[in-house]
């Protein structure tokens, strides 16, 4: 009796408590991506048609689950640019403009597929509830709406590989489901301090036809920042965090 | 259509420079392009041919060529060169940034003038606490055409809102506090800007140590500022600004300055000069909006309560056409250097008017074509009815370069501000190189 109580004990405890809780899975898939306060370099790569390429470098900084800045380090013609995220508000700051403008999530600073939201990602449980799980071979299939309409995505498509709980894919889609642009995350890779995720997204959409961008992470740092460090004041100053 | 166009624009840019497309090769981050230097070194280079389309008979164009006639069209060739620097150790920073401007025209010949646009030091002990002391802009406002609350900066260009401008030699702080709850964010920065022999002397009345400060809210998702200045360099005057998104792609935003006994120079109906006193209010509304289809919409109405009224721009420009004509029939230049003295002072600055509208339209990647964005200005004097309208096309395909080609017409009839000034249409082709 014993025995079989012990099984059965074992079976429950080694069942994943999320597998029916999306929103669980969802943080969960969150926390194996960045921790929650974190410092990371990143490339972006625009790729015409043509093979012609533009790279940018950026350095970002997050803390909990609203604040976000990014800083642009190259080319020469971007340096010193800054985008700060604050919950829903959105600045750009250019240095010779000298001050900060609100921009908007769907708005992109570089061009390319990839836009403001993507650049200045914050945790997807923070911004979308999960609708339902499909469970597809050895992926999970998570249906995601977003919690407000001042999201740049209204819904969102995520394969997750069930093992490493890690997306594979995500399909950006309008509140009627026409596709915007899909995510591909390739090359996992070791960050340290036990943080494996994958270094590489790349993009795509209908929208650029034959275009696609490239979203390369490097040296992913748990660190935690103050406050102000993400305020509008701050924003010039934000090269003296590296 | 849409492929032929395209194919035009990209023709038209590979005239100027040769491709530098690459082949697509692996995708690699290069660690080292992170690492932090403890200096920085960088500039921009710009190469700017002007062509003047000149209106003969508008006061402005009296003004500057009584002497010396022009043709219908003056050729100009313009240069800038900036240079920036910065060293950074623990706390402290110092950052410079010169300008120099070149032009050539014949046959008025060269000319270079240079300037520090900023040359400051900063300490930083936090990230709550900044000093900075030497020579700065700050920009204050969220107008983007005009901000009548820049209290402590040089006027905007409505015609180039986005250039780097020169800055003032001013001691200031940022102090910086944040919060939980509606109250997200509070700063303070106050300002001490001495004006005396050589320090800021163009800023306003010598030997005196001027204050001003801002007050920084971010409340309800709104950002507001209060702002003060006081000194006897100028007037004494207060405002405030707020900017917030309506919804995620419409900002509305807005200024408002209060300015004790301003003062300006007019003149009445026969040409006499005097000196009006009076307390006056400025303030600028606007919006920005962006569709789905990436058409970013800027409109801004200002009004300049210590701008010239219809009247008083009518005396002026009369006076003008009055010295114009004594300095056919006599030679004499007396009325037309005092006329020259006050369009240098204010008559002849953009937005000197009462009352505009700015509208400015500007499609991202129109036809599918990366970085390429055409835009369309309309700049309208509401008091007169004459406008500047401005279509724009900017490439900034090629990394660190940016080619502009832009034009201007300057539209209104007599005695209007933009139908008297000095050229009736202007066409200009901006390439830039970062570094």
């Amino acid at each position: 009796m014993l025995k079989i109580i012990v099984a059965v004990l074992s079976l429950l405890v080694a069942l994943p408590v999320y597998a029916l809780d999306g929103d669980a899975l969802l943080k969960k898939i969150d926390r194996n991506l960045n921790p929650e306060s974190f410092e990371m370099y990143r490339k972006l790569i625009n790729v015409e048609p043509d093979g012609k390429k533009k790279e940018y470098t950026l350095f970002s900084m997050k803390k909990g689950t609203d604040k976000i800045a990014a800083l642009f380090l190259a080319p020469a013609s971007e340096k010193g640019r800054s985008t700060l995220r604050l919950g829903e508000n959105m600045w750009l700051y250019i240095p010779n403009v000298g001050k900060p403008i609100r921009i908007t999530s769907l708005q992109s600073v570089i061009g390319g597929v990839f836009n403001n939201s993507d650049i200045l990602q914050l945790d997807y449980s923070a911004e979308y509830d999960v609708e339902k799980v499909e469970e597809k071979g050895g992926e999970y299939l998570l249906y995601l709406k977003a919690k407000t309409k001042t999201v740049a995505y209204d819904r969102l498509k995520i394969w997750a590989d069930k093992g490493k709980l890690l997306p594979t894919k995500i399909e950006c889609l309008t509140e009627a489901n026409m596709l915007i642009k899909t995510l591909y995350f390739k090359d996992h890779k070791d960050f340290g301090e036990g943080l494996v995720r994958p270094a590489v997204i790349e993009t795509d959409s209908p929208l650029y036809k034959g275009y696609k961008s490239i979203m390369i992470y490097a040296k992913i740092k748990k660190r935690t920042f103050k406050d102000e460090v993400f305020t509008l004041t701050f924003m010039p100053n934000l090269e003296s965090l590296r | 259509m849409k492929k032929y166009l395209g194919l035009a624009v990209l023709m038209f840019f590979n005239l100027f420079l040769p491709a530098i497309g690459a082949a697509e090769s692996d995708y690699t981050f290069n660690l080292s392009e992170t690492e932090k230097k403890p200096y920085h070194f960088g500039g921009y280079v710009e190469f700017k041919p002007v062509l003047f389309g000149l209106n003969r008979d508008a006061a402005f164009y009296k003004l500057r060529y009584y002497n010396d006639p022009q043709g219908q069209t003056l050729s100009e060739v313009n240069g800038r060169v900036q240079l920036e620097g910065s060293y950074e150790k623990d706390i402290y920073r110092l950052y410079v940034k010169t300008n120099t401007d070149l032009k050539y025209s014949d046959p008025a010949g060269s000319s270079e003038r240079s300037v520090f646009y900023e040359a400051y030091g900063s300490l930083k002990p936090s990230s709550s606490l900044k000093i900075d002391t030497g020579k700065k802009t700050l920009k204050w406002g969220k107008g983007y055409a005009w901000s009548p609350v820049a209290f402590v900066d040089r006027p905007k260009d409505p015609d180039e809102p986005e250039l780097a401008m020169e800055g003032f030699i001013a001691g200031t702080m940022d102090y910086i506090r944040s919060f939980e709850g509606p109250l997200k964010t509070f700063s303070f920065t106050p300002v001490a800007l001495p004006v005396y022999d050589h320090i800021n002397d163009e800023f306003g009345n010598s030997n005196h140590l001027n204050f001003a400060g801002r007050f920084y809210f971010l409340l309800y998702d709104t950002d507001i500022d209060l702002m003060f200045m006081t000194g006897g360099s100028r007037p004494d005057r207060y405002g405030i600004d707020f900017s917030r998104n309506i919804t995620t792609n419409f900002e509305v935003h807005g200024e408002y300055a209060y300015i004790r006994n301003a003062r300006k120079t007019v003149l009445d109906t026969v040409g006499n000069v005097r000196q009006v006193e009076a307390d006056a209010q400025s303030y600028l509304v606007g919006i920005r909006h962006l569709t789905t289809f990436d058409l970013t919409t800027v409109i801004e109405y200002y009004h300049n309560g210590a701008g010239f009224s219809d009247d008083e721009r009518r005396n002026f420009l009369a006076f003008v056409d009055r010295a114009y004509n004594l300095y056919q029939t006599s030679g004499k230049t007396t009325s037309l250097n005092s006329a020259k003295s006050m369009a240098d002072g204010a008559y002849g600055r953009a937005g000197s008017g009462e009352n505009y509208l700015y509208v400015r339209l500007s499609q991202k990647e129109p036809f599918d074509l990366l970085y390429f964005t055409p835009s369309l200005t309309w700049m309208v004097n509401l008091d007169d009815w004459s406008y500047s309208l401005t279509p724009e096309l900017l490439y900034t395909g090629f990394t660190n370069w940016e080619l502009r080609l832009k034009t201007a017409f300057l539209v209104g009839g007599r005695s209007t501000e933009f139908g008297e000034k000095q050229n009736d249409y202007r066409i200009e082709f901006r390439v830039g190189y970062y570094f």
